[in-house]
Order: C-alpha cells, then sequence, then structure tokens
C-alpha cells in the first residue's frame, strides 16, 4: 500500500542514504537486530531529556530516534553510519561516546603520572624520617619549660 | 613555602574556577543546529487529509518558516494562534509549513479545524524528516532562507518577537 | 509576621556565624581563653538562630502560611502532610536554609564534643566552620532569600515539584545527602587548624577521623538511596547514568574514602600527613563544586536548578575557598613532621598509597568527563557530550583494580615482610578466587569483566575474611570459647577493626553485584493486548488490562500486568504512564518485583487505553536487591567501627591475661 501511495504521490523522505550512502555491513534480523538496535541506541543521546539514551529515554523523539536505528541496523548500515548521519543531523551533542582524543589520553596520562607520584613517594619514604624522635616544637611557655627540666636543660 | 603545592593549586583551582565561570549564563539545554548555513535537506511529503504532495523545493525564491508540531503537544497549542496570524499577514511573501510527526491524521485534522489553519500542513509518518533535520522534540521551528539555506532555528513555542527576530535572520540573504 | 520573624533569625545567625569567625580566629592567635569560649558561644548562637529559623520555616509551611514567599512558592493546602514537611528541601532556598540548619547542627555538637581535650585545634577549626557558616546565612539572607513577604497572600499554593511526591525515598534521600555533604565541613575546619599549627599531632587524628567518618557513612547511604530511587521511579532499568549531579554526588565521596585510608597510615606511621590533609580539603572543595554543579543550572541534568544570582556567589566562595586552602597548604604542608617510614614495597603501607592513587584517578576521570564539555563550548564554541559509555569505560576497570587492592591490601603485613611471609599472606586466598569463579560461572556468569571481578572479589572475600576473625582466633588459641572470645575481641575490644572489615565485605557484595547484575540484565520489549500472556525469560507476562486513575496533579494510565513462573503467580506488577500537568512528556513509572535472587522489573513504553494495548519492556536482572543491603551493611560496619571504646574497658583489660601475640587493635 505504501508503494503505491509513494508510486502515487511521489513522497520523498529524506533518508540516511543521502547522507551516509549505501549500507556498508550485513542487514540484521530478530535477537541479533534487537540486541544491536539497543547497543547503538545507548550511544545517542535524547536531544530533549537530560543525558539520557535514545534507548532507555521514554520521550517520542528518542521512540522515534530508536525506530529508525532499528530501520537502519536492519537494512545493513553499521554503528559507524548510523552514527555519523545522526552527527550530521543532530550535531556533535549527541554521540554520548565523546570523539575526543584527549579526553580519552586523559586518564591514561594521569595513571601513567600518578603511577610516576606514587612511585617517587614510596621511595622517598624508605629513607628514615629526617629527625627521628625529635619532639615536635612549641612555643607554649610551660610546655618548653617542663621540656627543659625533664631533660636538666641538655636541649 | 611549598612552592609546587601553591603552582599546582593555584593552576588547579584558576582553570577550574574560569571553566565554571564560562558556563553561567549558558543554556545548557540550548542545541545549537549543525544544519544552520547548511542547505536544508529535501523532501516532499503528503499534506494531511489529502492526497496531494508538498516539495518543500517549490518554496525556493522565497524565506520559509517551517514549524515542526504534534497534537499531543501543550507548547504547540500555545502557538498555533501566532503561527496563523502571521502567516496571514506574510504570505505570499513568506511561506509557512507545518510538519507533523508521531500523530493521527483524524486528530491533527480535528485540531487544525477547531484551531484554524492558513498554510499547509503535510505529515511525516515515519519521523524520518524530523531526524534528517535534528529535531530534538516539538515544537522546533526552522527559518530557511530565498535559497533553502537553513539561518535558523528555534526549539519552544514561538512568540511573535521570537518570529520576528528569526525571520530577519533568514530574510537577510 | 512570619517572614520577617524568619528574616531576623536568619540576619541573626549571620552575625553570629561572622562575628565568631573572627574572634574564634583571634583566640587562635592570642591563645585566649575568654576569646574561645566566647567563640563557642557564637557556634552555639549560630545554631540556635538557625534552627529557629528552621522551625519559623516549617511552621509556617504546616499552618499555609502563603505570605512567606517559599510557602507561597512550594506550599499547597491539597497536599498530604508528609509533603509538605518534605518541601522544606524540595525547592532551591528552602534546600539551603536546609543546609544551613545541618551544618548549624553539626558545628555545635562538633564544638561541645571537643570541648575539652582539644583546646590547641579548637578555635580555629571553628573559625573555619562558622566562616563556612557564615557565607550560607549570607546566601540565605540575600540571594536565596526564603523569607520574602508576599504582600497579597494567594489562598493556595501549587505544590512542590510533582516528581518529587512520587516515592517515599524522596523524603529520605535528601536529608542523608545533605548530613553527608554539610558533614565535610567539620573535618575541613579540624584540618584546617591542623595546618594552622603546623602540627597533626595525635591528639587531632581521633577528632578528625571520627568527623570523617560520619558524614562519610550518610554519603555512601546517600547515593546509594539516589541510585535506589532512580530504578524504582525512572523506567530505564539503571540506577546510575553519570548525570553531572549524580557525579557532584560521588566525587567529594572519593575522595573521602581515599581520606578515611591515608589516614590510617598517618595514625600507624606519622606520615602522609600532608596529603591526608590535602584530601580532607579536597573533599570539602568538592562538596562546594557539588553544590555549585547542582544550584547554577550551568550542567545539563534531571536534578538542576534553574540559573540564578546563587551559581555566581557559590562559585565566588568556591574561588575563596580554594585560594585559602592552597595558600594555606602551600605556607604550611613542610611543617607537619615525618615522623616514621615506609619499610618497603610490599607491605600495607605501600599498598594504601595505591589505594588512593586509584581512588585519586577516578576523582580526576568523573571530574574531567563532567566538565569537559564545558571546556570544549568554552574553547571551540562547540557542544558535545561525554555520556555513559565513557565513564563506564573508565571506571570498570578502576573499580576492578580497587577490588584487587582491597583484597591484596589487608593480605599484606605492616611494616617489612620477606619473601616467605609475603608468598604465606598472598598464595591461599587464591583458593577463594577459584570458589568464586566457579560459582559465577555455575550461575552463567561469562563475562570476562564479570569472571575477573568475581576471582578479585573471591580473593577479597577470603582476606577479608581471615582478617576479620583475626582477634576472635587469636583469643581462642589462648584458650577462650568461642562466644567469650567472640564478644571479647569483635564486640568489646576490636570494634574498629571489626567494623571495618564489615565495610570490605559489604563492598565485595556491591561490586559483585553490580558486576552480575549488568552483565547478567535481560531486556525483552513485548507487545500486548488484553487477556494475552507471553513468556520473557522463563517468566510467563499476562496483559490483565487497562486502568485510569485520576489524582489532583496527575492522570496516570496503568497497565496491569501477571507474572508467573511455572503456573504459580509471582507478581501482580503496574507499571504507568504518568501525565503530569506540568510536564512535556509523560513520565513512565516502572513496578518491580524483587527477591534476593532476581528483580523482574517491568516499563510501559506504550499503552493505549481504548484498544486496550500495551507494549512493554521487561528487565529481569539478578542480584539487584544485594547492592542495597550491602551499602546499608556498610554504613552499620562502618557505624559499629565508630563506637568508642570505653576507658574503664581499656583499664580492666589489665586485669586480663594478655594475648600471647601482640593483637592489633586498628586495622
Amino acid at each position: 500500500m505504501t508503494i503505491v501511495l509513494l508510486l502515487l504521490l511521489q513522497l520523498n523522505v529524506p533518508d540516511a542514504a543521502q547522507f551516509v550512502g549505501s549500507p556498508k555491513g550485513a542487514p540484521l534480523a530478530g535477537e541479533a537486530l534487537f540486541a544491536r538496535t539497543n547497543e547503538v541506541g545507548q550511544l545517542l543521546r535524547c536531544p530533549v531529556c537530560q543525558g539520557m539514551s535514545v534507548a532507555d529515554s521514554p520521550a517520542e523523539m528518542a521512540v522515534n530516534m530508536k525506530a529508525q536505528v532499528r530501520e537502519l541496523l536492519a537494512r545493513g548500515y553499521t554503528e559507524e553510519q548510523i552514527l555519523e548521519y545522526f552527527e550530521k543531523s543532530y550535531g556533535e551533542f549527541v554521540l554520548l561516546r565523546p570523539k575526543s582524543r584527549v579526553l580519552w589520553m586523559l586518564p591514561l596520562a594521569a595513571l601513567i603520572l600518578g603511577a610516576a607520584v606514587v612511585f617517587m613517594k614510596l621511595r622517598k619514604l624508605e629513607q628514615p624520617p629526617p629527625t627521628a624522635n625529635r619532639q615536635p616544637p612549641t612555643d607554649d611557655p610551660y610546655l618548653t619549660r617542663v621540656r627543659d627540666l625533664v631533660s636538666g636543660g641538655k636541649q | 613555602m611549598n612552592r609546587s603545592v601553591l603552582v599546582i593549586g593555584l593552576i588547579i583551582g584558576a582553570v577550574l574556577v574560569t571553566i565554571l565561570f564560562s558556563g553561567l549564563g549558558r543554556d545548557p539545554a540550548a542545541i545549537r543546529s549543525p544544519l544552520i548555513g547548511k542547505p536544508a535537506p529535501a523532501f516532499a511529503l503528503r499534506e494531511v487529509g489529502t492526497n496531494r504532495t508538498v516539495d518543500i523545493a517549490q518554496f525556493k525564491g522565497k524565506p520559509v518558516v517551517l514549524n515542526f508540531w504534534a497534537t499531543w503537544c501543550m507548547p504547540c497549542w500555545e502557538e498555533h494562534p501566532v503561527l496563523v496570524a502571521n502567516a496571514n499577514m506574510l504570505q505570499p511573501n513568506v511561506q509557512f509549513l507545518g510538519v507533523v510527526f508521531q500523530d493521527k491524521e483524524d486528530k491533527i485534522l480535528g485540531f487544525l479545524n477547531q484551531r484554524g489553519s492558513s498554510y499547509p500542513t503535510v505529515v511525516d509518518d515515519a519521523g524520518k524528516t524530523a531526524i534528517a533535520y535534528g529535531v530534538g522534540g516539538v515544537p522546533e521551528t526552522y527559518f530557511l532562507d530565498a535559497n533553502g539555506v537553513i539561518r535558523a532555528k528555534y526549539a519552544g513555542p514561538m512568540s511573535p518577537d521570537i518570529l520576528r527576530e528569526n525571520l530577519q535572520k533568514a530574510m537577510r540573504q | 509576621m512570619t517572614a520577617p520573624l524568619g528574616r531576623i533569625l536568619i540576619l541573626a545567625s549571620l552575625f553570629a556565624a561572622a562575628a565568631g569567625a573572627f574572634v574564634g580566629f583571634y583566640a587562635g592567635r592570642t591563645r585566649s581563653a575568654v576569646a574561645l569560649r566566647l567563640a563557642r558561644g557564637f557556634a552555639y548562637a549560630y545554631a540556635a538562630a538557625i534552627a529557629a529559623a528552621t522551625l519559623v520555616m516549617v511552621y509556617a509551611l504546616l499552618a499555609h502560611d502563603f505570605s512567606v514567599s517559599y510557602v507561597a512558592q512550594v506550599g499547597s493546602r491539597q497536599i498530604p502532610t508528609w509533603v509538605t514537611v518534605v518541601s522544606l528541601w524540595s525547592s532551591l532556598e528552602g534546600s539551603i536554609l536546609f543546609w544551613g540548619l545541618v551544618l548549624g547542627v553539626y558545628i555545635a555538637i562538633s564544638t561541645f564534643l571537643t570541648r575539652r581535650r582539644y583546646e590547641e585545634y579548637q578555635p580555629d577549626a571553628i573559625g573555619v566552620w562558622l566562616a563556612c557558616a557564615a557565607f550560607f546565612s549570607f546566601l540565605i539572607a540575600g540571594p536565596a532569600n526564603p523569607f520574602h513577604t508576599v504582600p497579597n497572600p494567594p489562598l493556595d499554593g501549587p505544590g512542590p515539584n510533582a516528581l518529587l511526591q512520587n516515592h517515599v525515598l524522596m523524603a529520605i534521600h535528601p536529608p542523608f545527602l545533605y548530613l553527608g555533604y554539610v558533614g565535610m565541613t567539620i573535618p575541613f575546619g579540624f584540618a584546617c587548624a591542623a595546618l594552622i599549627k603546623g602540627r597533626l599531632g595525635h591528639n587531632v587524628l581521633k577528632p578528625l577521623r571520627v568527623s570523617l567518618m560520619l558524614p562519610w557513612i550518610f554519603q555512601t547511604v546517600a547515593i546509594m538511596l539516589g541510585g535506589w530511587w532512580a530504578y524504582e521511579v525512572l523506567g530505564w532499568g539503571g540506577y546510575w547514568a553519570w548525570d553531572p549531579v549524580e557525579n557532584a554526588s560521588l566525587l567529594p565521596w572519593l575522595t573521602a574514602t581515599a581520606a578515611l585510608h591515608s589516614i590510617m597510615v598517618v595514625e600507624r606511621r606519622g606520615i602522609l600527613k600532608g596529603w591526608t590533609i590535602t584530601l580532607i580539603q579536597a573533599t570539602f572543595l568538592l562538596t562546594i563544586l557539588g553544590t555549585f554543579m547542582t544550584r547554577s543550572g550551568v550542567f545539563n541534568s534531571v536534578h538542576s536548578f534553574t540559573q540564578s544570582a546563587i551559581g555566581p556567589t557559590i562559585l565566588v566562595f568556591l574561588a575563596a575557598a580554594l585560594l585559602f586552602t592552597v595558600a594555606l597548604l602551600a605556607f604550611r604542608i613542610d611543617k607537619l613532621e615525618v615522623e616514621g617510614r615506609i619499610e618497603g614495597a610490599a607491605s600495607r603501607e605501600a599498598l594504601f598509597l595505591v589505594n588512593n592513587l586509584i581512588f585519586v584517578l577516578l576523582t580526576f576521570t568523573v571530574l574531567i568527563g563532567t566538565v569537559f564539555p564545558l571546556i570544549v563550548e568554552a574553547v571551540k564554541g562547540k557542544q558535545m557530550s561525554v555520556g555513559r559509555p565513557y565513564f563506564d569505560s573508565m571506571s570498570v576497570p578502576l573499580g576492578a583494580l580497587l577490588l584487587f587492592v582491597l583484597g591484596v591490601g589487608p593480605a599484606l603485613p605492616w611494616g617489612r615482610a620477606n619473601a616467605a611471609q609475603v608468598k604465606k599472606a598472598l598464595l591461599p586466598p587464591l583458593i577463594g578466587a577459584l570458589v568464586f569463579v566457579a560459582a559465577g560461572f555455575a550461575f552463567g556468569a561469562r563475562t570476562p569483566w564479570t569472571l575477573l571481578t568475581l576471582a578479585f572479589g573471591g580473593y577479597a572475600a577470603q582476606v577479608t575474611l581471615g582478617q576479620m576473625f583475626m582477634p576472635m582466633r587469636q583469643r581462642m588459641k589462648s584458650g577462650d570459647s568461642l562466644g567469650a572470645a567472640f564478644v571479647d575481641g569483635q564486640l568489646r575490644r576490636g570494634r574498629r577493626r571489626f567494623g571495618s572489615y564489615i565495610v570490605h565485605a559489604a563492598v565485595v557484595i556491591v561490586v559483585i553485584a553490580i558486576a552480575i547484575s549488568s552483565s547478567m540484565r535481560q531486556q525483552i520489549e513485548l507487545h500486548f493486548t488484553k487477556g494475552q500472556t507471553q513468556k520473557a525469560a522463563g517468566y510467563d507476562v499476562t496483559f490483565v488490562g487497562v486502568e485510569e486513575r485520576t489524582e489532583p496533579h496527575r492522570i496516570s494510565t496503568i497497565g496491569v500486568f501477571n507474572v508467573a513462573k511455572n503456573g504459580k503467580q509471582i507478581a501482580r506488577l503496574e507499571p504507568r504512564m504518568n501525565h503530569y500537568q506540568s510536564m512535556r512528556e509523560p513520565i513512565g513509572s516502572p513496578d518491580v518485583h524483587s527477591t534476593l535472587l532476581r528483580d523482574v522489573y517491568i516499563s510501559l513504553s506504550n499503552v493505549d487505553a481504548a484498544n486496550e494495548t500495551a507494549s512493554i519492556t521487561v528487565f529481569i536482572a539478578p542480584f539487584i536487591v544485594w547492592i542495597w543491603l550491602a551499602v546499608i551493611a556498610m554504613a552499620l560496619g562502618a557505624l559499629f567501627a565508630l563506637i568508642p571504646q570505653r576507658r574503664a574497658v581499656i583499664l580492666s583489660e589489665a586485669k586480663d591475661p594478655l594475648p600471647t601475640r601482640a593483637e592489633p587493635e586498628t586495622v
């Protein structure tokens, strides 16, 4: 029926093909399709909710986007292509997995830096303390006097 | 005085405070469209209640106000009279076009009959046009210039001032 | 009359706090006993004033006095009484008043409890506490004033946000949160006092540790309650979304946990003093950052309040606090004496350093992920998102590493250990690792990360159980009966040790429960017509029908489902779609049937009352309940560890025969 209508009405519905070309992967169906829809849906951000993914959100637009993801996967589009399509119309905002390589490298850099600091600190702490058994300084006159008396004025 | 503590601490503190300060005054929910300045995605959809097709390309030569809405959306009810009135005023120099998706035919017709309509409304059944335009929710309105390039996008119900302000951006070209 | 009264009390609290801060610091410099007593008086006065102001507000809410601006904002005659009480903290201005109240109570109690033995540190600590209190009173008096007088009071009000009336957890989650976060001001005060004095001696370690531990307990429970609430109410089947405000609550918890561990190294070896103090300062600063993130409107979050003048004000305070803290650290940290040393890399002390490293890395990663979109927008002008995929990828390996250290750390002895001792300590728990992996495998776990978590968890479980009952076993070796050994070794003495290992054991359960419930979760989408039964992961789900329920603030469309297994009815679940008048989108509310073994969770995605059809998503997840229960066990274990040792008990022990081997009192 839709085909007849399409033919009769010469409808032109925008499609991913205009944005990312033809599908580069194998079409999916059944369990695999359901699982992949969820996985890819987890990577797309619902534009109206605060931070929820398209897979989790009950908002109309999110449901719409998830259906579109399912259709594209069924046609054989790859995850990369689908993400690119949504990025072209919604912007990088819609990608929940950030593309920035800096962001992914920063924790690794922090780990290396931190490990180095811990290593150096361990080495430093393995030395005996600078003044072992020295009493902590005080500006309390009574305590000073007591110490003087106790140590026989040797301090 | 421990210089490294001072330097590291001040750097971290200054960077953090500057970043947070830069965020003040900005609305984090206002998403900018990447399509601004780019040609509007082509589409030809069926006009509600008829068998006619409306192709957006047929409006080239004049600015277009493209409004995505649905009958189940409260703010859309509020903005509808603004759009109808402005369309009456500005057409045929400016073309108004409404796109409804995720909705039922009879509800749309009922809505339009009740609240009036002065410009074509088309149905985007599978919501694919909305996705191509990066519509996050309804209502959202796009402003195209005479060459079919998107010049502005507004998310939220239209008011006469917002309409005028965004239309000016489209008419400047 | 009510509003001006509240206003006056707030101004009084501001005066008391500001004056008390000055007098406190003055007392710290001059060591004047009179000044210290005056500072204490101001501390109590601040607490009294802010408590009185809160009472006035609660009275105004309960009496529906709409001449008070905050009551006009959130009060309503239609809502039940418990919601009226809860509305005290439901909206921005009231929540800051609540912050002031909690701070006042903490300051009063801390001042009272440390009045006798900590006179050296108390003046500066009071100075710091009251300075923070003054800021919050200033906020309440100025930008966040809930006590404006409404000239023509309306007859009724709109009530608090509809979402907040959904679930009883909404009533207890915020108070726990505040008791956790506001409480971090107290150890911050002690830490600053220690820096100012240039000394972190044993006499200040106890208040520092206790004042850090108690808010930590509240924080831990609060975070869990937030997750539990999200799970029960939001409908996506999960409990943690790495939302900016969720992250804001996690950051201070991470640094506080690190501080709780490094403070033990300070106690045992007299090292890492400056580092521990830095962690405590960071915890406080992160709570202020957290409150900024929640209230400034800068971050896109479910929890956000709208932007107002409060954001910039808090940012200024954060900047000032940062500057003060960094300057104090820079000028005074070198004064802190290094009293001991680390004997070797294969020692418990060294593993504490690794523990701290992991916690700091986690803090850094979560912080950078949360603010990165802001940085990019400021620098490049483009908008991007950092969501669950990023945070999960980072936190899962770090969490696994943490679990590893939780096993290996307590296994190693304090101080120097030779190769033979290390082997004796580290090899036997491998049995525990194998047992857990085998059990998990038998249960159905197959994902590599889950099996690795089980291995680390099993190792840690054996180590923890061994360490936990060591005092009891030693007493039994020297002749005590099981009962006496248990009561003496675990309950009367060694509470701190026993409680702490209970916390560790609970952590193992939490991490394993999270790993298994996520990796073995099943998600099935089904479409029903009325009366239809379908299978979902071994359960039979029947769609009974649709009900519509109208309430004053919302209309609910409920899908009624029967869940059965092997012919026996297990639950009747009623997930719903709530249409609130104030919201654009309907909010789905799931229904869950929880057992110790697994949760059956139904979320309604679509329901049509006219055609009597429904689309649902069914989640079957094992061991979810263990997450909540184990966190409560963490809190109870930590509380048990806090129960003070009575001096009489220690004295009487001098008469008992000592056990043959030295028994570690602390962890």
